[in-house]
């Protein structure tokens, strides 16, 4: 009976949205929100790129919530996808399963689609499962990023124990480019203090962009990112970066460093800038 | 005749299992099988030149973390996965996993290049799982072909994972000692301080399924990428 009483509490959330191409533009095509996941639609000045900004409203993420998102950028089509606030992923119950979180995104061939969520922060004790697939035509354009903070090191918040799992898988035309998995069971903290793990950092990032001319870009982002502790490599017509920091504000500066190498000038979503 | 003189006789004239898969694994993941091992430094030329590595300590603990919660772990993973496929599209799925998850155009050029090289070296025991893998084209990182020739050749996976992960360590710390430099004893005394790491991912992977793949050598990552800049290289990675 306790059991049940905790699963009606856990939150449920599903999100469903795609983009098609109407004339030189990029417009909604389907719309699917449910529970605590929701999406808005800002107006854009970018021409032909639309934006979409998720949002969880359950305030943040508990153990056996489950949240399962699915975009789609169709055929010709452009969109940037971002987050309106930080993720943040709270203590878990001993006795809940892990949170589980997915993330599919489909991008068709010819279109270009970005995910760029704000920050995850974790929380002392979090357990977590999630997965970012990325299914991608053979001449579609991505450009993805998540950010980890292991506490906030400016409230004194700490992660000492978790239970973190987090993979981004990518394919194109059905083929497996990247199985980029990050984990960390127990004690979190201790390990991140590693010279060859974390260094002392509170914060990572993984970039990822794919696109067939995405290793002539290789230069520029290393660029961006020199003075960070932090690389990035290309192969296969994908390029990737990685990013530790001593904490969130550090790690969020380099990124937006390294992104803005890599977007052509245009502004990054304006839930970034404030 | 009494019966104990009969099985006295019986245990030494048959070699044992244990002293079959010793012998071959021995051979396979020793410094001189032609893999092309001293070549790759698995990026601690740039953890030196970039003042992480400079002492016998720094590279224990380097190597420490790289062993539990990196490529060391990972690799032990995939080799048990490899060593349990029995069938081509079983081992092409491992096969597949293990080259993407490289985290840079280095890694995946070490763990591909020694698995391309152990692959046609192996053709002299004979694993028809991974000639069929190779003739392919399928690129094979190298936990997988040790993998995948130990079960060929039924050397249990237990020592096989076990002497992986000890030729990798090896390895490096051959590596090492010419890079920081080191002394030889100083490198044996951190090959002999890792041992039982070493010995405890072998154990600890041996019900891993593919899901616990992944680590948090972060570090190390970048280290292999900024590697790819490094203006004077003794090594390939």
């Amino acid at each position: 009976m306790d059991a049940l009483a905790f699963a009606h509490q856990r939150a449920r959330g599903t999100l469903r949205l795609s983009f098609k191409r109407r004339d030189a533009g990029t417009v909604l095509d389907g719309l699917r929100q449910e529970g605590c996941l929701k999406a808005r639609f800002p107006r854009t000045e970018h021409g032909a790129w639309a934006g979409a900004v998720t949002l969880n409203s359950s305030g943040g993420v508990a153990g056996g919530d489950i949240l399962d998102t699915t975009i789609t950028a169709g055929p010709g089509t452009q969109a940037t996808v971002a987050s309106q606030a930080a993720e943040r992923f709270y203590r878990a119950l001993p006795s809940t399963a892990p949170a589980q979180v997915s993330t599919a995104l489909h991008v068709a061939p010819g279109a270009a689609l970005e995910w760029l969520p704000q920050e995850t922060i974790l929380f002392d004790r979090c357990a977590v499962e999630r997965r970012l697939i990325v299914d991608l035509a053979v001449d579609a354009w991505f450009l993805g990023v998540e950010l980890l903070v292991f506490g906030r090191t400016a409230m004194d918040e700490t992660v000492q124990e978790a239970q973190w799992r987090d993979l981004i898988r990518v394919r194109r035309d059905g083929r497996l480019l990247l199985h980029d998995a990050i984990r960390l069971d127990g004690a979190v903290q201790s390990v991140l203090d590693r010279r060859a793990t974390g260094g002392m950092a509170r914060a990572v990032a993984t970039l990822i962009h794919a696109a067939p001319d995405a290793e002539t870009r290789l230069d520029a982002l290393r660029q961006a990112l020199a003075g960070h502790d932090a690389g990035a490599s290309a192969w296969d017509g994908m390029l990737v970066a990685r990013v530790v920091s001593p904490d969130g504000a550090c790690l969020r500066t380099a990124v937006v460093a390294g992104l803005n190498a890599l977007r052509g000038g245009r502004p990054l979503p304006r839930v970034w800038l404030c | 005749m009494p019966a104990g003189t009969r099985i006295r006789t019986m245990t030494a004239t048959m070699p044992t299992r244990t002293a079959t898969d010793l012998t071959k694994l021995l051979t396979w993941l020793s410094p001189a099988f032609p893999t092309g091992a001293y070549a790759y430094s698995h990026a601690l030329e740039w953890a030196v030149e970039a003042g992480d590595v400079r002492s016998e300590r720094d590279l224990f603990a380097w190597l420490d973390d790289v062993l539990r919660h990196g490529s060391g772990r990972s690799d032990a993973i995939l080799l048990r996965h490899a060593h349990a496929a029995r069938d081509p599209a079983a081992l092409s799925v491992v096969a597949e996993l293990a080259a993407a998850a490289q985290p840079a155009r280095e890694r995946r050029a070490e763990t591909l290049g020694q698995g391309d090289a152990f692959a046609i070296a192996a053709e002299v025991w004979g694993a028809p799982l991974l000639a069929e893998l190779r003739a392919s084209g399928q690129p094979i990182a190298y936990p997988v072909a040790v993998g995948a020739l130990a079960a060929a050749q039924g050397v249990e996976v237990d020592p096989a994972a076990l002497a992986f992960l000890h030729g990798f360590a090896a390895n490096l710390v051959s590596a090492a000692v010419r890079l920081v430099p080191l002394g030889q004893t100083a490198g044996l005394r951190v090959l002999s301080a890792l041992e039982p790491a070493v010995q405890e991912i072998a154990e600890g992977t041996r019900h891993a399924t593919l899901d616990d793949l992944g680590g948090a050598c972060f570090r190390s990552d970048i280290a292999a990428m900024r590697h790819e800049t490094q203006y004077t290289r003794l090594f390939r990675t």
